[in-house]
């Protein structure tokens, strides 16, 4: 199918955990004729819901990849991205955000505004997704969309409008008013597929009147002709639907819709503010940045949605299946079709587009083409996910997608042989997927160490390599990702000198070190007048970076360091790129310890929901574990607690909070920064370095 | 400027010395104006400088949100280390925010018992040591005398020292009595230990000390709200 651009929505489905986010959208590909069959997450059938593509989010009842599909409603193309919901896995939604044009957000009508929907908004926000909101689950008991409203509101800032009011809530729940045609809506026939459109029932009507007249005040602020309609009496739909659609897609307005995906109510009409309100890929500017230009510097383009412009397309998404592997792509320019040559801007290589697919889920469709604003898959193309894919005559790059450093770390070891092929090609494969997964082999210990963003995070890739690789590993304790960092500048004078017989070695470096507030090392050149030739200046800055990778006190990174070079001095014969990357080296490890070094680690922000009840117990064990309270927050019976804790004491914390609130609370954490590991804690960390080095020299 | 000078020459010693020594453990004090006058960031400074001193502090607030607290004290902070050029600003900072605690409630249809719990929960099950606590955006309109009382009886059994903010409307008739108690205020009065209004001049914001426990009260002060930064600061 070839569809114009205004008839294609890109959008994302993001929410906390358990809100109902899967199930929604596979009623989403029920509905649109995508699927011929419900089958619920955890299913009783075994099959579980067709966005979970992998067995292992089967076996969890979470979704961990974002797969990408493509349905068709009212004469649309809408591309779905299911986005995870698990906070460790961010690096997974950052990505899929990066290509979306517009989202829904899904809540709990009785959870609310969670922990986790605060997260997933403010990535929203940051990306400037215009958003739609849907209360699910108004089955449950419990239920108030209502009060989730004003919590959308309030917690999240939004200009949260109810496009429908519920008939009935709980066991009651039939269906909705919608508030623009002032009809009701009954969700009849098998599934809920037959929605019926009826006189609302009287007890609702003045409510829903009044309901009405916020939505029109609301959406009147982005229309005066809807303004003057309203003044004139002769307001349409139309003209409601098109100031709603401006106001969501300036970001000002969020409509809201009610339902519940699970009773099959409410997801048409929602599928129908898709279409209406969410924004088609032309109405979205999107930015790369032009690594060609004049000046030398890289400059920002905006892209032409247009098939008829050279093709720029982003590699968000890989993913390995039974037929090799498979790159979502989004296009942002121009058109591709097989046999179009296109260059992977970062390695320089280039490509030809071969089988061209759309995804569903599982299932695959070959297509001739895909142009500007299409969300389509490659076979065959190697590369990183990130990567940036244009016509041979363009340098651009899609400005990149925030990755954070990874904060924890585990050895892990092969059982047999066998499997140590196989991991390494899992590894492989996952360090490509995923930006915040890294692997390395420790030269010390000869270990290969993984390092994520959690505890789960690693997890959940251990639990791949069995699966998917059928390699089995031994995992060991989960190590924290210390660092060190100097606090104070000092000044150094250091000289490499071997000349005695054979070709000597002879560089001296003199300058200082100080501790800088942001990135991780700066290397400034402030020597006057060739003290030290031009051509071994990089031979410092590599011998101070090899420097900086293992500090003194504990073996771990320094960071945070500026190095600067004043002066020195080399010799005609024995300088050598060698001495003087000895030199710095040297240098740097004379006057570490004079630089008074200290030890950091990850400190995380951790946010805890429960019952009130249980507040104490839940500020109680974030004390024990060297946490600082930063605020809480109690709204009837419902507390947030939002702390910063040290990652190294968040080990164990779900099994604890389960047993202290008899598993009514729950807890998101996510990297906050690096702070200073108290004095005691640090001499033990040292003294543990020190004897295992002492082991080792043995 | 390191901080412990900084702590002898703040202007709030003289908001000590007019109220012998400051309301002290187990008293309540509330700091009356209309409306964005400087009540919060009065109370801020007043927390941050107990901060300095080396005391937790919990602010409790009833409207704010959370985050519009915390920019209130990263706001008077920065001021404070400028005007003083504080020393290892940074460190400071990291190293005073550790006492401070955040906690929002919302009124209507809180309690003062579950506050009054979860503020004990605070400070005993999360071993938090307070010994001030601040009360922002607590509406005396919608509160009965024995409400107030409940907190006042709290800071007694705990060791406390409760400073409330008390938001006063213009409702027609006059703000305050002839005395300087806010009419707002009056029926709480007997609850209050101390009583200290803000009232808008022209140039700046004069402070008064209405009720100072049953001692005479010592009226306007020498020390004044500074309009730009709604720091206080003693009179040039």
């Amino acid at each position: 199918m070839t569809t114009t651009i205004e008839h294609m929505r890109n959008i994302g489905i993001s929410a906390h955990i358990d809100s109902g986010k899967t199930t929604l959208t596979e009623r989403i590909l029920y509905y649109s004729g995508k699927i011929h069959r419900i089958h619920e997450v955890k299913g009783k059938d075994g099959v579980g819901a067709t966005m979970d593509s992998m067995e292992l989010e089967r076996e969890r009842g979470i979704t961990i990849t974002s797969a990408a599909t493509n349905v068709e409603w009212a004469g649309c193309a809408i591309n779905i991205i299911d986005t995870p919901g698990h906070v460790d896995f961010t690096i997974e939604v950052e990505r899929s955000l990066r290509v979306l044009d517009g989202a829904v957000l899904v809540l709990c009508s009785v959870g609310g505004v969670q922990s986790q929907t605060i997260t997933v908004d403010r990535q929203l926000r940051r990306y400037d997704v215009p958003r739609l909101a849907f209360i699910n689950k108004c089955d449950r008991v419990g239920a108030n969309p209502l009060k989730v409203r004003d919590q959308l509101e309030e917690k999240l800032r939004h200009n949260a409008v109810l496009m429908q009011i519920p008939i009935g809530l709980e066991d009651q729940h039939q269906g909705v008013v919608d508030l623009v045609a002032m009809k009701a809506v009954y969700f009849d026939g098998g599934e809920g597929s037959d929605p019926r459109f009826a006189e609302i029932p009287d007890d609702l009507r003045e409510e829903a009147v009044r309901r009405r007249n916020d939505l029109l005040d609301a959406a009147s602020m982005f229309s005066d002709e809807l303004t003057e309609a309203i003044l004139e009496d002769r307001v349409t739909e139309d003209l409601i639907h098109a100031a709603v659609r401006r106001g969501t897609i300036a970001r000002k307005l969020t409509p809201v819709f009610i339902g519940s995906a699970y009773k099959n109510k409410g997801v048409q009409p929602l599928l129908d503010g898709i279409v209406r309100y969410l924004p088609h890929p032309g109405e979205v500017k999107n930015i790369a940045l032009d690594r060609d230009t004049d000046s030398g510097s890289p400059a920002e383009v905006v892209l032409a949605t247009d098939p008829a412009a050279p093709p720029v397309l982003l590699a968000f998404k890989l993913e390995d299946g039974p037929y090799g592997q498979l790159t979502y792509i989004r296009v942002y320019q121009g058109r591709i079709e097989k046999g179009t040559e296109l260059v992977n801007t970062r390695s320089g290589q280039r490509i030809k587009v071969g089988r061209l697919i759309r995804m569903h889920a599982d299932h695959m469709e070959d297509i001739a083409e895909a142009s500007a604003g299409d969300i389509a898959a490659l076979f065959g193309i190697d590369c990183a996910s990130g990567d940036t894919f244009a016509d041979p005559s363009l340098n651009y790059s899609m400005t990149s997608i925030y990755v954070p450093e990874p904060v924890i770390s585990l050895a892990i070891k092969p059982l047999d042989k066998n499997a140590l092929d196989r991991m390494a090609k899992a590894l492989n494969r996952f360090t490509k997927e995923d930006p915040t997964f890294r692997t390395f082999v420790d030269p010390e210990s000869h270990e290969t160490i993984i390092q994520g963003m959690g505890e789960l995070h690693l997890d959940v890739y251990v639990e791949r390599m069995k699966r998917e690789y059928n390699a089995e590993v031994e995992t060991g304790r989960p190590q924290v990702a210390y660092r060190e960092a100097i606090t104070r500048k000092v000044e150094f004078d250091y000289t490499h000198k071997k000349q005695t017989g054979g070709a000597g070695q002879y560089g001296r470096v003199i300058g200082y070190i100080e501790p800088m507030s942001e990135g991780t090392y700066e290397f400034v050149n402030e020597i006057k007048g060739g003290r030290i030739p031009r051509e071994f200046i990089p031979s410092c800055d590599k011998g101070f970076k090899t420097a900086v990778k293992k500090g003194d006190l504990i073996g771990f990174p320094v960071t945070g360091v500026r190095v600067a070079l004043t002066d020195g001095q080399y010799h005609e014969v024995d300088s050598s790129d060698n001495a003087f990357q000895a030199a710095a080296i040297g240098a740097f490890r004379q006057v570490y310890p004079k630089a008074k070094p200290q030890i950091l680690e990850p400190v995380m922000k951790v946010s805890v929901e429960g019952p009130t009840e249980f507040a104490g117990a839940v500020f109680g064990s974030i004390n024990q574990r060297r946490g600082m309270i930063v605020s809480s927050i109690e709204d009837g019976n419902f507390s947030r607690v939002d702390a910063e804790v040290p990652l190294s004491e968040m080990f164990g914390y779900s099994t604890q909070l389960r047993s202290l609130t008899q598993g009514k609370a729950e807890f998101t954490m996510e990297f906050l920064k690096y702070g200073r590991v108290p004095a005691a804690m640090a001499e033990e960390l040292q003294k543990e370095h020190a004897e295992k080095k002492a082991r080792k020299a043995k | 400027m390191v901080k412990k000078h900084l702590i002898k020459r703040s202007p709030l010693r003289v908001l000590e010395e007019a109220t012998h020594g400051g309301p002290g453990p187990g008293a309540l004090a509330v700091l009356a104006s209309p409306k964005g006058v400087g009540k919060t960031a009065c109370l801020v400074h007043i927390a941050t400088d107990k901060l300095f001193q080396g005391k937790a502090v919990i602010h409790v607030s009833y409207a704010s949100r959370v985050d519009y607290i915390i920019t209130w004290y990263e706001d008077i902070f920065k001021e404070i280390a400028k005007n003083h050029r504080l020393r290892d600003a940074v460190a400071v900072h990291d190293e005073i925010i550790k006492n401070r605690v955040i906690m929002n409630f919302k009124q209507d249809g809180m309690r003062t018992e579950q506050v009054l719990r979860s503020l004990e929960a605070m400070i005993t099950g999360g071993k938090f040591n307070a010994e001030t606590i601040i009360v922002d955006g607590y509406d005396f309109g919608l509160a009965l005398p024995a409400e107030l009382e409940k907190f006042r009886r709290f800071a007694g059994q705990m060791g406390l020292e409760l400073w409330f903010s008390a938001s006063l409307k213009e409702t027609g008739g006059d703000m305050f009595r002839p005395d300087g108690t806010p009419v707002l205020l009056v029926p709480h009065v007997d609850q209050i230990d101390v009583l200290i209004t803000l009232e808008a001049k022209s140039d700046a914001v004069e402070i008064r000390v209405v009720k100072d426990h049953d001692h005479p009260a010592p009226g306007i002060l020498p020390i004044k709200l500074d309009p730009k930064t709604l720091l206080i600061a003693q009179e040039k």
